[in-house]
């Protein structure tokens, strides 16, 4: 056998030299552990206008220092996975926080915390139910034919069904990291959900608990989000905002909802299984949910590092739709740091202002106008163009985003 | 040595301690009756009378009620003292079951422990206990499994089948983690490998680094990869697949257990709430659909 020469004094050294500087790492750790820390989450300051069930509905002022507000409000639709506190994860970072200093008018949906009676819901009953509900109260309330949707991951695929099911009460659709086409083996999401026997979960355990959630998010990246996310913790743990911008993040993760058992039973079945929202054979409620009818304007932003929802997922939307108006955005960013980041902080939420302020402008001379054209007339694809040797290997770039809060 | 252990393996000790489990419960038995243990020869008047203690007199007046219950024992005391001989056999049974089960799992970690050594090969296959989860499933399907799936009889047939069920159903649970967790644990075995042979490189190549978080970052990297490969390996899906099924049945049998205690207890099951929950929800949208408004609370 062959012996491997390893300089183990100068290890040795080095690890000496480490155990002084994590001697005084620990002493400063613990001032900032034993201090205040400021780990709340969701602090934009927010009301409630409607509650059904276990449904609420936020609304943000928009500031009306930042100038001029658009006319249409916009409704944020997250998933039923996790919470909707991710889009307000901490002040100056806080996408809602950003889309109200871009002058919207914002609601957000908070789907609350399913219990055991909510079992029996199924998707129709979360589109043409509690949507359904919400955005004709915010019609009524400003008194308009139709608002701007945007929806996040799940709450974007329910935001395509109910663009597709009420077209005339969506101005402008906006999807955000949102999974249209299952068929792909390129996310493990996609791979797991093919061989699970969604029946038998679902009559074991009606609601689909959060922890098992929790678990599988895990799953996706054990070696980063098990180990080195921890690890990284410890080595910063005497950063008092690393430390409390990470307690935020583990704050997030771990706040997840159980789903709905029929909904569970219906997405896995349906979407991932069957992939029929694609290819325009979804039913709703006995609805066929048909692409051919979403003919608003319709903005498609994902990620390229997004191993939830990888690119494969999102980008046949546009193909498939009705609307002569689309286009898809890709931000060199993963599944959660599209709104976390504070690189992404600078791309998404400025272009979600410009794009429908262009078309809360084109909308207005249109009216002016009665002979006027429809608002763009081509499709339209943005992408970045930085190699991803910028950002490292995709897996690093991946395990990442999830585990170190502020990345 | 190993000879020794083999011949000291369940046909050598398990008759022994049979035998005194036996005689124990035996004498038990026979104190019950009145006898005196063997060795204890009554001497006195006093020690002849029947020294039937509290506990027993207790058991014997109770045990009408115990035999009404189980429909097959009789009535009288005797007979109530030789059906307690007879429990013991039946202790003594599924006992022997384990301790063979017990023997069987000792010769395979014998085996291994006797693979330390042999090379990193040997101990690949064995270090987390591979064989030995084999051994078990095998073991639990051959013994355990069968005298958890004998016909129930009498009054409380329905409930002893619903802890069976539970138990087994529990067992096949254990079994799904296991070797779910065994299976998620083969990257890191084999990353390890794949770190000692790129250790060895470097230092042929004389590029070893005197920094240890150096290595952990390469470690963690290959970690990523491995585990990136084992995710979408069919052979995990399968696991993942069990595990899931498997959770989902002990649950299943755990909570009709519970509902019946819950029924006792004259407390809504689950499946009362679940059926009640369904009643409103079809009530609900019945509602809805012919008045055509929404229940909603606007705050406005």
């Amino acid at each position: 056998m062959e012996f491997v020469k390893i300089p183990l004094d100068r290890i040795l050294q080095k690890m000496a030299d480490h155990a002084e500087k994590m001697q005084d790492r620990l002493q400063k750790a613990k001032d900032v552990l034993l201090g205040s820390l400021d780990t709340e989450i969701a602090t934009t300051p927010c009301e409630i206008l409607y509650e059904e069930d276990r449904v609420r509905l936020k609304h943000y002022k928009p500031l009306s220092s930042t100038g001029p507000t658009l006319k249409t409000p916009l409704l944020v639709v997250y998933a039923l996975v996790n919470r909707e506190t991710l889009l307000d994860l901490q002040p100056g970072r806080s996408a809602v926080q950003n889309l109200v200093k871009e002058g919207l008018d914002v609601y957000m949906i908070d789907w609350g915390y399913a219990t055991r009676k909510d079992r029996y819901l199924t998707i129709d009953d979360h589109v043409s139910g509690f949507m359904n509900n919400i955005v004709d109260f915010i019609r009524r309330r400003h008194r308009l034919p139709g608002i701007n949707l945007m929806g996040v991951c799940m709450g974007g695929t329910f935001s395509i069904m109910y663009a597709a099911l009420y077209p005339q009460k969506i101005k402008n659709l906006i999807t955000t990291v949102t999974p249209s086409n299952f068929d792909t083996d390129k996310g493990l999401l996609h791979i797991w959900a093919k061989g699970i026997d969604a029946d038998r979960i679902t009559e074991a355990y009606g609601n689909i608990p959060g922890d098992m959630l929790n678990i599988a998010f895990l799953l996706l990246n054990p070696a980063r989000l098990m180990i080195d996310k921890y690890v990284g913790f410890m080595e910063n743990v005497d950063n008092k905002t690393f430390v409390e911008n990470f307690v935020r993040m583990e704050r997030w993760i771990f706040d997840s909802p159980d789903i709905p058992g029929e909904t569970f039973r219906q997405f896995i079945k349906d979407c991932y299984q069957r992939n029929l929202l694609i290819q325009g054979k979804l039913k709703l409620g006995g609805r066929r949910v048909d692409l051919q009818k979403i003919t608003m304007p319709l903005l498609n932003i994902y990620g390229r590092y997004d191993h939830l929802v990888p690119p494969e997922a999102c980008e046949l939307l546009t193909q498939r739709v009705g609307s002569k108006d689309v286009e898809d955005v890709r931000l060199d960013t993963g599944h959660i740091g599209i709104y976390v980041s504070s690189k992404s902080q600078k791309e998404l939420v400025p272009k979600i202002g410009r794009w429908l302020r262009e078309r809360d402008k084109v909308a207005r001379e249109g009216r002016k106008k009665k002979d006027s054209a429809a608002p763009g007339t081509a499709r339209k694809v943005t992408r970045q163009t930085k190699p991803p040797s910028a950002r490292g290997q995709k897996g690093t770039a991946e395990g990442k985003e999830n585990t170190r809060a502020g990345e | 040595m190993k000879e020794d252990e083999q011949k000291a393996g369940p046909e050598a000790l398990s008759p022994a301690w049979l035998r005194a489990a036996a005689d124990f419960w035996g004498i038990m038995a026979k104190m019950a009756q009145g006898e005196a243990p063997p060795g204890k020869a009554s001497s006195s008047q006093e020690d002849a009378r029947p020294p039937t203690p509290e506990w027993g007199q207790s058991a014997l007046e109770k045990w009408p009620f115990l035999s009404f219950l189980m429909q097959t024992a009789p009535v009288s005391p005797d007979s109530f003292l030789q059906g307690m001989e007879t429990l013991p056999e039946v202790f003594l049974k599924m006992a022997r079951l384990g301790w063979e089960g017990y023997f069987r799992l000792q010769q395979q970690w014998l085996e291994q422990i006797d693979k330390v050594g042999q090379g990193a090969e040997a101990a690949k296959s064995d270090i987390f206990g591979r064989d030995t989860l084999k051994a078990w499933t095998e073991i639990y399907g051959q013994n355990f499994r069968q005298v958890l799936s004998l016909p129930q009889l009498g009054l409380a047939r329905v409930y002893q089948e619903k802890l069976a069920q539970a138990t087994g159903a529990f067992s096949l649970f254990q079994e799904a983690m296991a070797e779910f967790m065994q299976v998620l644990y083969l990257p890191v075995e084999t990353s390890l490998e794949v770190m000692k042979a790129r250790l060895e490189e470097l230092g042929r190549e004389g590029n070893l680094s005197d920094d240890f978080k150096d290595y952990y970052d390469m470690w963690i990297k290959i970690l990523e990869g491995h585990y990136m490969t084992l995710l979408k390996a069919p052979g995990y899906l399968d696991s993942l697949g069990n595990i899931l099924i498997a959770s989902g049945n002990f649950k299943v049998a755990r909570q009709e257990l519970l509902d019946d205690i819950l029924k006792t207890l004259q407390i809504p099951t689950y499946k009362d709430l679940d059926e009640l929950g369904k009643e409103i929800y079809r009530l609900k949208k019945k509602v809805f659909a012919k008045s055509g408004k929404k229940v909603e609370k606007p705050n406005d």
